[in-house]
């Protein structure tokens, strides 16, 4: 794989996970459902200032143990 | 397979059960429609008093209903173009009906802020099945964009039982723009392309 594709990659990544035509249970369609819930239940509920969810969520949860 | 497709097929086991129960009682799939509808009313005001699990039961036997009104129709042959436009027209209460619920209950919190993201993912979720609607009555297809209604809906049952309905209404929010964006794109494009083979 030359340089100029592996930089184009990500770019074409992007535009293919922003202009979204693939099929349900394709691995495109699994790989975004896993980044979607990975952002509901990772993210702290404060980031977002949640007005409703409880607990500080995983990524909260690890910071905490980190300090 | 993949885990969305192995989640979708083991979801078919019980549903067709339920569909072969609706087929032999001969209950009509409008009525069948009609009945998630309503039952989906009773998750919005649950939504509304902060009762987010319930809400959330009630949300999967509204959906139940709404996704075999059309599998009983082709069974019993009574599938319809009134059926596709009441099950069209329905869909639309039904999600409105949860997004004024979740907004009720963000304006009785004080969180205006929150009542604008609900708003906001309440518009463009309509405007995705606008604009695919509008594009289908001139091109063939638009069906394109991830954020369409079963996606939307699973999500906020997801929001429902984990209790992570503000990170869920962004998700909405955030991709129904996309979808919408994506549609206008896509019908553009196409609509560009039949005018240049008529010329």
């Amino acid at each position: 794989m030359t340089i100029k594709r592996l930089l184009g990659l990500p770019a074409r990544a992007l535009w293919h996970a922003l202009f979204w035509t693939f099929d349900r249970a394709t691995w495109q369609y699994d790989l975004m459902v896993i980044a979607i819930l990975a952002f509901i239940w990772l993210t702290p509920p404060d980031w977002i200032g949640d007005p409703t969810a409880s607990g500080p969520g995983l990524i909260g949860i690890l910071l905490e143990r980190l300090r | 397979m993949t885990f969305t497709g192995a989640i979708g097929t083991a979801c078919m086991f019980p549903l067709r059960a339920i569909i072969r129960a609706c087929v032999t009682l001969r209950i009509h799939p409008n009525v069948l429609t009609l009945i998630g509808v309503i039952i989906n009313f009773l998750a919005a005001w649950q939504f509304s008093l902060g009762q987010f699990v319930p809400a959330g039961l009630i949300m999967l036997v509204a959906n139940i209903f709404d996704f075999i009104d059309g599998k009983v129709a082709e069974e019993t042959n009574q599938a319809s173009r009134f059926g596709g436009f009441w099950d069209s027209v329905m869909d639309r209460f039904s999600d409105l009906s949860l997004f004024i619920g979740v907004m009720y209950l963000y304006s009785q919190l004080g969180r205006t802020d929150y009542v604008m993201v609900a708003a906001f993912a309440m518009m463009f979720s309509v405007m995705t099945s606008y604009t695919r609607a509008r594009a289908e009555s001139m091109i063939n297809k638009c069906k394109v964009g991830f954020m369409e209604r079963p996606e939307r809906i699973v999500l906020v049952m997801i929001g429902a039982f984990t209790n992570r309905m503000g990170a869920v209404l962004w998700i909405i929010l955030v991709l129904s723009v996309i979808t919408v964006l994506d549609r206008i794109y896509f019908t553009w494009q196409a609509l560009k392309a039949q005018e240049a083979d008529t010329a």
